[in-house]
């Protein structure tokens, strides 16, 4: 019986691992394997054991840039957050018969490719975009503004890809949150806000923690937005990356800036957990 | 035969020279076209056990909840110890609130759960830890205060609840069907512990359920309730010993019914005639005697009707079922007269009744075989 029942969960899971094995371990052994090697002159790569790949990361140059990547996709969660809670919040408590269809509405951007809402953005805010035409139209500025280009372009464009990712883990757990424990709430004297902060918000912890997880991984990696909309002045890791490996050619340390990238994620984020998820928020 | 005297347990209130706690002055509420509670007056007294008691729909929990402050009466006035409190939220009203799923903050442990409310008012520290110990150990779950609420039993839950709105010293408590969710052992205890603890503290309690037994062992007083009206507001013993309509008699324990009409009605006694034939004798308190023709019901408890024996009601019988339930058999008889009828005998000393099939005699007194109004 009990082997039988193992033999079936083998089945169920042999595919995943194939493919996960596949395209996702392999591949990342690549990447290992790759960051210690030694790229040749014109492309193409020697293994051995070299650190230097390592040791190039803290040149200040690209320091820099790491350092920036991850501001800028701190700064896109607070912003995801701050525009995503009191919008779950809304859908949840308010919407009432409206509710499915509202968060429909906040999945709708993801029927189009990012690249395009990307390219859409370019459109909007550039020179003579809708934007600029809009600011001129309103006499608050004589001539064309840089809008695109800026560091500012690129937070906003990672900030309204991302929101989706932020607020439907908080809808789904302000959803299963029990109304009635907010009567208890003002029942036992707190106010709306403090029924909040004590309890509404306390218990809706792990889709902030799953909400902010969500936006900030992808956005520590973005590519795309940062390069559309931040050009050459707003370059990210992964921006990075995408040269060493399409430009620069050079594999080697497109690897280790890979590596560096999911290590530091991975610290980042278990702290994180630490932090946020244990029950500090109890007690007065 | 004396007319015997129904003598209700002195309650509290009258003790305590009856102070007002809560009064509901005609309230209304309406939730769209449906009226759930309908013209309400009700007067509960300070250090009272008050118990509103009735089937579901009847606005008993909406009457709770219109105190509490979580809904406002479409019309009327309610005032808690003596001040006005329509427009006034929740949290800033004297009373507090047992759930009837006890909705205890589940991300915080017995001590802040029950420090809750304290903290609220800002409370000193030292404080708020010597009354959450009191509060915890009165309701018995000293030692627990670590816990979170996921690692309690459901009666430890709602001890919880219990201590987290009794620590606040409210001037009324309000509690709303809190030991349904209790199987039924734990339930009993559970009540008497309720009662007594009421008595210790002297706060007022307001107590929803529609479960009667349960209202009438707790409670001074109660008001049953049905289609947002009160039907009788006394207590327990008058409740059930003189309901005043067919809808109380019926919901306060079982009764037998007998419809038909007056053929003789003289003062207070009277005499009707079921549509079977068979003739009652009765009697009707508190309100008009009916006139001859009228078509009115009359109530007898189970308990209340006797095999042989003789009285104001004798009738031939036969017994058609007999359920024995312990400390008393219940049997269910078809009277020779038409109809059937329910009554109970106690198995104090023997258990030895009539079988099923057996022909017996039953009888029962006009005193207590009331005419129902309403």
């Amino acid at each position: 019986m009990a082997k039988g029942w193992s033999l079936g969960l083998a089945a169920l899971l042999a595919p995943v691992t194939l493919w996960l094995g596949l395209f996702f371990l392999v591949p990342l052994l690549f990447i290992v394997a790759y960051s210690f090697g030694t790229s040749g002159a014109y492309g193409g790569i020697t293994l051995g054991f070299n650190p230097g790949n390592y040791l190039l990361v803290f040149d200040p140059l690209y320091l820099e840039i790491i350092v920036r990547s991850f501001g800028i996709a701190a700064l896109t969660t607070l912003l995801c957050f701050l525009l995503g809670y009191p919008l779950a919040y809304f859908i949840v408590f308010k919407g009432r018969r409206w509710r499915n269809a509202l968060i429909l509405l906040v999945m709708v951007p993801f029927w189009t490719s990012l690249l395009i809402r990307a390219y859409a953005w370019v459109v909007i805010l550039g020179g003579n975009g809708i934007a600029n035409k809009s600011l001129q139209f309103l006499g608050i500025t004589d001539g064309p503004v840089d809008l695109i280009f800026t560091p500012e372009a690129v937070l906003l464009g990672m900030t309204y890809s991302y929101l989706p990712f932020m607020v439907l883990p908080l809808y789904a757990a302000l959803e299963k949150f029990d109304v009635r424990l907010k009567e208890a709430g003002k029942d036992l004297g707190a106010s709306r806000w403090q029924t909040f902060l004590r309890v509404t918000f306390p218990l809706s912890l792990p889709g902030v923690i799953a909400g902010s997880i969500l936006v900030f991984i992808p956005s520590s990696g973005e590519f795309v937005i940062p390069d559309l909309l931040g050009g050459s002045r707003t370059v990210m890791t992964g921006n990075l990356i995408q040269n060493q490996f399409l430009q620069s050619r050079d594999w080697a340390f497109g690897s280790a800036l890979s590596v560096i990238l999911g290590v530091l994620l991975l610290v980042a984020i278990m702290f994180y957990i630490r932090r946020v998820g244990t029950d500090k928020l109890e007690g007065a | 035969m004396e007319d015997r005297q129904i003598r209700e347990r002195p309650a509290r209130a009258e003790a305590a020279g009856r102070g007002v706690a809560v009064r509901l002055a005609g309230i209304t509420k309406r939730f769209g076209d449906f009226v759930a509670v309908d013209d309400l007056n009700l007067d509960i007294y300070e250090g009272e056990f008050f118990s509103l008691l009735g089937p579901s729909g009847c606005g008993k929990t909406t009457t709770l909840r219109m105190i509490a402050g979580f809904e406002e009466p479409s019309q009327g006035e309610i005032s808690v110890a003596g001040e006005q409190v329509q427009g006034v939220p929740p949290y800033r009203r004297p009373v507090n609130t047992v759930f009837q799923s006890y909705a205890i903050f589940p991300h915080l442990n017995v001590f802040d759960n029950v420090a809750f409310g304290l903290r609220r008012a800002k409370t000193p520290k030292d404080e708020v830890a010597s009354r959450v110990a009191d509060a915890c150990e009165m309701v018995q779950l000293a030692g627990f205060e670590k816990r979170k609420p996921g690692m309690l039993s459901g009666g430890q839950q709602q001890r919880v609840a219990l201590a987290r709105a009794l620590v606040n010293r409210p001037k009324v408590l309000l509690l709303d069907e809190p030991l349904g969710a209790l199987d039924l052992k734990l339930r009993k205890e559970m009540q008497l512990e309720l009662k007594s603890l009421q008595e210790e503290v002297g706060i007022t309690f307001v107590y929803v359920t529609h479960d009667q037994e349960e209202a009438l062992t707790m409670s001074d007083r109660i008001a049953v309730m049905n289609e947002g009206k009160v039907q009788q507001l006394a207590g327990p013993t008058t409740l059930y010993e003189t309901p005043a309509n067919r809808f109380v008699a019926g919901f306060i324990g079982q009764t037998n019914v007998f419809s038909g009409t007056v053929e003789a009605a003289d003062g207070e006694r009277t005499t009707l005639r079921t549509r079977e034939g068979l003739r009652v004798e009765a009697v009707a308190r508190d309100q008009a005697s009916p006139k001859e023709g009228e078509e009115v019901h009359a109530a007898v408890r189970p308990e209340k009707v006797r095999f042989g024996g003789s009285g104001d009601n004798v009738s031939a019988a036969e017994v058609k079922q007999v359920v024995y339930l312990g400390a008393s058999t219940q049997y269910i008889v078809e009277l020779e007269g038409g109809g059937k009828l329910v009554l109970y005998q106690q198995n104090a000393f023997d258990a030895t009744g009539p079988l099923e099939g057996d022909g017996v005699s039953v009888s029962w007194d006009a005193q207590n075989c009331l005419v129902l109004g309403g």
